[in-house]
């Protein structure tokens, strides 16, 4: 990937701060690290990456690699949700990232989701190396499309994998496949929902974000899960309601992950964007300190 | 008559009652306790099945091995006590978020189930039936470990796998690789034995084909889903036993899709189920662990 990479980044300790010392991109990727995202005394880099038009076309591939050294702080995002076009025959777009998290370092990708429109092809692939205490965020998301003007689920391929890695170690390996063509639609086995998101916690900096959001989630979802039966028995209630009694607007649930405990996985499902950004907002509001802006703050 | 499910909702506590019951009494007494339950109409589809046949159970008669066979027949039994009807696999918390609410949603639920399954573990099943070796075992253990993301369905995964060890060890005492991997890794805290690599391990181990252990792993997942749904009181058995018929080509085609894949290409399908299953654990009543 070295030698095809359209973007290469490097973070290392430079007189006590965290300091770009390489940022390489190349098209259709471009890097713009902004100087002034946080106050000056909150020691992080900031790094936008921006394609050529908003999205990749059917047949480009992004690929970057990030170093983050030692107790360094970065934070890669995007200024708007990355479009994937319509695709030219069976080529796909593609965005690949490879990224390594030295020791008592954080790194926070925190895009906005992935919006593939009607017959486009996405693959992208994630790769994170961490040693025992690097601390990594991870939000991975995606939409139905552009929902509003009717395209819902209409694009052809989606593949999204996350892995990490401790040492030689498979610590967590996600692998998401929609595709078209199979017994029920993409749009069938998604229902009404539009959004779907995967935000990944790691390392012992994050440890209380990690608790409040289970927690959290926990409060918001219990309340909406009950037994069908609960309004008497199952055949009176289907005669009564409309086809598809409410479901909640959004769904979350968390998970822990790795033998000891020290990452967290969120998963969201939610009717439309708004929803999903709020979440982020709200649960990642506590990554302040750290980055020196809230991630998703309202624009 | 109370349903499992009323009762449960009733009184929490009977909840583990209720589960132990399930997993000790021969299941089908429960079930025709619940046949009451399902709708007339339902019954007059008892037509449709007179060609019921069982073509889950491999029997390419030529040149079978027998034994083999009877092999085969006692491990997709559903008396194998593997626990593998402690779980609706996100089933119910599918039912408690209103997206499954009638056979309908049933039968889109389990094949979106089915074909997660296919894509997700069919690959460990694969691969682990096909060198059936300690060490190939491991790799594949760890990294299902990694990829069973969610908390519900990895604890779910274990305890199945562990039982199915366990059993497995203690009926087929004449396979010495089985009683060795027993003696050397139950309670060892580097193994986790997950189900769909254990399934596949114990397949090769005993005979099995590649194909007919990746057939026999969806088999066995259908058959839970549905027998789920029976105690959810989500559909009669006998509606239940129908479905199971009109899924299976479904279920067919879904082995032939994703079989004799590497575990590299492992990918989940259903990702609304699966933040859905994630939820199990805060249901404040429920009869199944996953």
């Amino acid at each position: 990937m070295a030698e095809a990479a359209t973007g290469a980044v490097r973070v290392e300790r430079v007189r006590g701060r965290s300091a770009l010392t390489r940022c390489f991109a190349r098209y259709p990727l471009k890097l713009i690290a902004p100087s002034k995202v946080g106050p000056s005394s909150c020691d992080a880099v900031w790094l936008y990456a921006l394609t050529y038009g908003g999205g990749i076309v059917s047949g480009d591939t992004v690929s970057c690699t990030v170093s983050v050294g030692d107790g360094c702080t970065v934070a890669i995002t995007t200024q708007a949700s990355t479009k994937v076009y319509k695709a030219v025959g069976s080529k796909c777009s593609e965005q690949l990232l490879e990224a390594r998290v030295g020791e008592d370092a954080l790194l926070a990708v925190i895009p906005d989701p992935v919006t593939c429109f009607s017959t486009a092809r996405y693959h992208q692939k994630q790769v994170f190396h961490v040693s025992a205490n690097s601390n990594l965020v991870v939000v991975d998301w995606f939409t139905s499309g552009r929902y509003e003007s009717g395209e819902k689920w209409d694009f052809s391929f989606y593949k999204s994998v996350n892995h990490i890695f401790l040492g030689d170690q498979p610590l967590f390996i996600d692998s998401t496949l929609l595709e078209q063509g199979s017994t029920y639609s993409i749009v069938e086995r998604m229902q009404e929902y539009n959004v779907i998101a995967m935000v990944v916690l790691l390392g012992p900096k994050l440890r209380h974000i990690q608790d409040k959001m289970q927690d959290e989630v926990k409060k918001l979802m219990s309340g909406q899960l009950r037994p069908p039966t609960s309004g008497g028995s199952l055949y009176t209630m289907r005669s009564q309601l409309p086809q598809h009694p409410q479901r909640p607007q959004l769904v979350a649930s968390c998970s822990p992950f790795g033998r000891t405990g020290t990452g967290m996985v969120a998963r969201v499902a939610a009717v439309n964007t708004e929803l999903a950004y709020s979440f982020l907002r709200h649960r990642l509001a506590e990554l302040e300190p750290f980055l020196g802006a809230p991630p998703y703050a309202a624009s | 008559m109370y349903s499992p499910n009323s009762l449960a909702q009733l009184v929490p506590n009977v909840l583990y009652l209720l589960k132990s019951l399930v997993l000790e009494i021969v299941p089908s007494t429960l079930l025709m306790l619940m046949e009451s339950d399902s709708p007339v109409s339902k019954k007059s589809r008892l037509f449709h099945t007179e060609d019921c046949e069982m073509e889950e159970v491999p029997s390419n008669a030529v040149g079978v091995n027998p034994s083999l066979q009877w092999t085969q027949w006692q491990i997709l039994d559903s008396i194998l006590p593997t626990g593998g009807f402690a779980h609706s696999y996100g089933l119910e918390a599918a039912m408690q978020s209103r997206m499954v609410n009638n056979q309908d949603d049933l039968k889109s639920f389990v094949i979106q189930v089915l074909d997660n399954t296919g894509s997700l573990l069919l690959p460990f099943v694969y691969c682990a039936s096909k060198s059936p070796d300690a060490a190939a075992w491991i790799k594949l253990d760890q990294l299902l470990e990694a990829t069973l993301t969610n908390e519900v369905a990895r604890k779910a995964s274990t305890s199945q796998g562990s039982a199915l060890l366990r059993v497995a060890a203690s009926v087929f005492t004449e396979s010495q690789a089985l009683q060795d991997l027993r003696r050397t890794f139950l309670g060892s805290k580097s193994v986790s034995f997950h189900h769909a690599s254990i399934f596949g391990l114990i397949c090769g181990l005993v005979g099995f084909d590649s194909e007919t252990a990746q057939r026999a792993y969806m088999f066995v997942t259908m058959r839970d889903v549905f027998s789920a749904a029976t105690r959810l009181n989500l559909i009669g058995p006998l509606a239940a036993s129908v479905l199971q018929h009109q899924v299976a080509p479904d279920a067919e085609g879904m082995m032939q899709k994703w079989r004799d894949r590497d575990v590299s290409e492992a990918s989940q399908t259903a990702p609304l189920l699966d933040v859905l299953q994630g939820c199990h654990a805060y249901m404040f009543s429920r009869l199944f662990s996953s």
